[in-house]
């Protein structure tokens, strides 16, 4: 007696795969060993503008008006049937008359199964157009950031080359011994700024190497306010701390108002010295010191109006959650900030 | 030639940060002689011969930005000493000609000042040692 049941199952399971491949959300097409359309997803003719009555049976390179009639892809899909290619992301573009290009991704396969007289292909279609521009533009976008960031900093740069050209001129140009004084001073604070400014352009990412910062810093500050570096020297010492850009920034200015003053004060009448930068931690504690092998504190210099270096390194002190201590170093002065992390967390305190 | 006469040309877009690399120049001994493009620049150095070293902004209006005009000159004119100066703050310096001095903006008057004045030493020692 022959099985006539078994049939059944096999036409359950073609009608079932039709109606797999019919209501598939991405476009699909199944193909036999002609590449004859088998069953085309609903999806597939919406997309590309083909007629849904007229798709089974119908050559693949015949669907639509001959858009799909490549060569190459062709090609491809007769090597898939007969099991001598693959089509793997195949990137296909999509000509119709009147319309915009499509970018497509094509995967073409050879369906394994029990009947091997009958070939089947699956190709799926996948239309990248507008992945592929948004990738584009997010690309464009990116570009044109950096390209922006760079600007930025190069007009930053030269605002700042103007600023310092002008209080250069009117450095020479003043009477006053002490006014060129507070230009020369001035000028020097802009430098010490502009290269914090170039280290933190250059580092980029969030944290900052404190002891190059620093070198670089001290550099900057020699170069404009020590006119003889074999009388007068600065001198970085630091171990390999990192720290956020906005905390060495203050820590930046800090430094500059203290050298400058250590210059300023410490060694009068072309007095020989030496100024060295500290800093160090241990754990969320650390401590910043200028120290200077000069003339120390007069006594008398204390009751003076402090100036505007000494409000300046206050309030960026107060800023970290840090101390300022002032002591001799014999010889000379040591001015430290000192920043202790209190035993209780700290998160969420208004500094 | 003495290095006090030495001519130093300023290429600079900016009119204030010129009068100020001029003056920079002058104040240091050197004779300055000021233009605002490259195009400029060129003009002067075919027109003059006692030009020594040319100090030149990177970014300026014009056909050639300071990168190129430090080319041209040392193709041209190689005896030429040239320093450049950029707000950019990451100059590739690999695309300057060789013994080019590259200075980032804001750059330090004294600093840049006692550059001129080795790379014009040099020049004045070597005229010396072939006079000899």
């Amino acid at each position: 007696m022959v099985p006539a049941p078994s049939l059944r199952p096999e036409a359950h399971a073609l009608s079932l795969m039709l109606a797999v491949i019919a209501a598939s959300p991405a476009p699909l097409l199944l193909l036999d060993g002609d590449l004859k359309v088998v069953a085309a997803s609903a999806s597939f003719c919406r997309d590309f503008q083909i007629e849904q009555e007229g798709v089974p049976a119908r050559l693949f390179s015949a669907l639509g008006h001959g858009e799909w009639d490549v060569p190459q892809l062709v090609s491809l899909l007769e090597g898939t049937a007969s099991g001598a290619a693959e089509v793997h992301a195949y990137e296909f573009e999509l000509n119709r008359d009147g319309q915009a290009p499509r970018l497509l991704v094509l995967n073409a396969h050879k369906l394994d199964y029990d009947d091997k007289e009958r070939v089947r292909v699956l190709l799926a279609i996948a239309d990248v157009t507008e992945a592929r521009a948004s990738d584009k533009l997010k690309d464009n976008l990116l570009r044109e950031k950096a390209i922006l960031l760079q600007e930025v900093q190069h007009r930053v740069a030269n605002s700042l080359q103007i600023i310092a050209s002008i209080l250069m001129q009117s450095a020479r140009k003043v009477q006053s011994e002490e006014s060129r004084g507070h230009l020369r001073d001035a000028h020097s604070r802009l430098m010490s700024i502009a290269a914090v400014q170039q280290h933190l352009a250059a580092s980029r990412l969030g944290d900052v190497e404190l002891r190059a910062y620093l070198v670089q810093l001290c550099k900057s500050l020699s170069a404009s306010m020590i006119h003889d570096p074999e009388v007068l020297s600065i001198e970085v010492v630091a171990d390999d701390s990192v720290t956020l850009a906005d905390i060495s920034v203050s820590l930046g200015l800090i430094v500059t108002e203290l050298v400058i003053n250590a210059l300023k004060h410490a060694f009068p009448g072309h007095r020989a010295g030496r100024i060295v930068v500290e800093y160090g931690s241990r754990e969320a504690n650390w401590t910043l010191s200028v120290r200077d092998n000069g003339i120390g504190m007069q006594p008398a210099s204390e009751d003076r109006k402090p100036g505007l270096g000494t409000n300046i390194v206050e309030a960026l002190a107060k800023r970290l959650d840090a101390e300022v201590r002032v002591s001799g170093a014999n010889p000379g002065t040591v001015v430290s900030i000192v920043h202790v992390q209190p035993a209780v967390a700290a998160v969420g305190r208004n500094v | 030639m003495s290095l006090n006469s030495a001519v130093v040309l300023v290429v600079e877009d900016s009119p204030l940060i010129l009068i100020n690399a001029l003056d920079m120049v002058e104040a240091a001994g050197f004779d300055g002689v000021g233009v605002g493009n490259a195009d400029e620049a060129i003009a002067i150095l075919e027109a003059r011969t006692d030009i020594r070293l040319v100090f030149t902004d990177v970014e300026m209006p014009g056909t050639f930005d300071g990168v190129k005009l430090a080319h041209y000159i040392r193709n041209r004119w190689p005896p030429i000493h040239l320093i450049v100066a950029s707000g950019r703050v990451i100059e590739d310096v690999s695309c300057l000609p060789t013994g080019t001095r590259f200075f980032s903006k804001p750059y330090d008057n004294d600093t840049l000042v006692k550059e001129m004045t080795r790379m014009l030493a040099i020049v004045d020692a070597a005229e010396r040692a072939q006079e000899v």
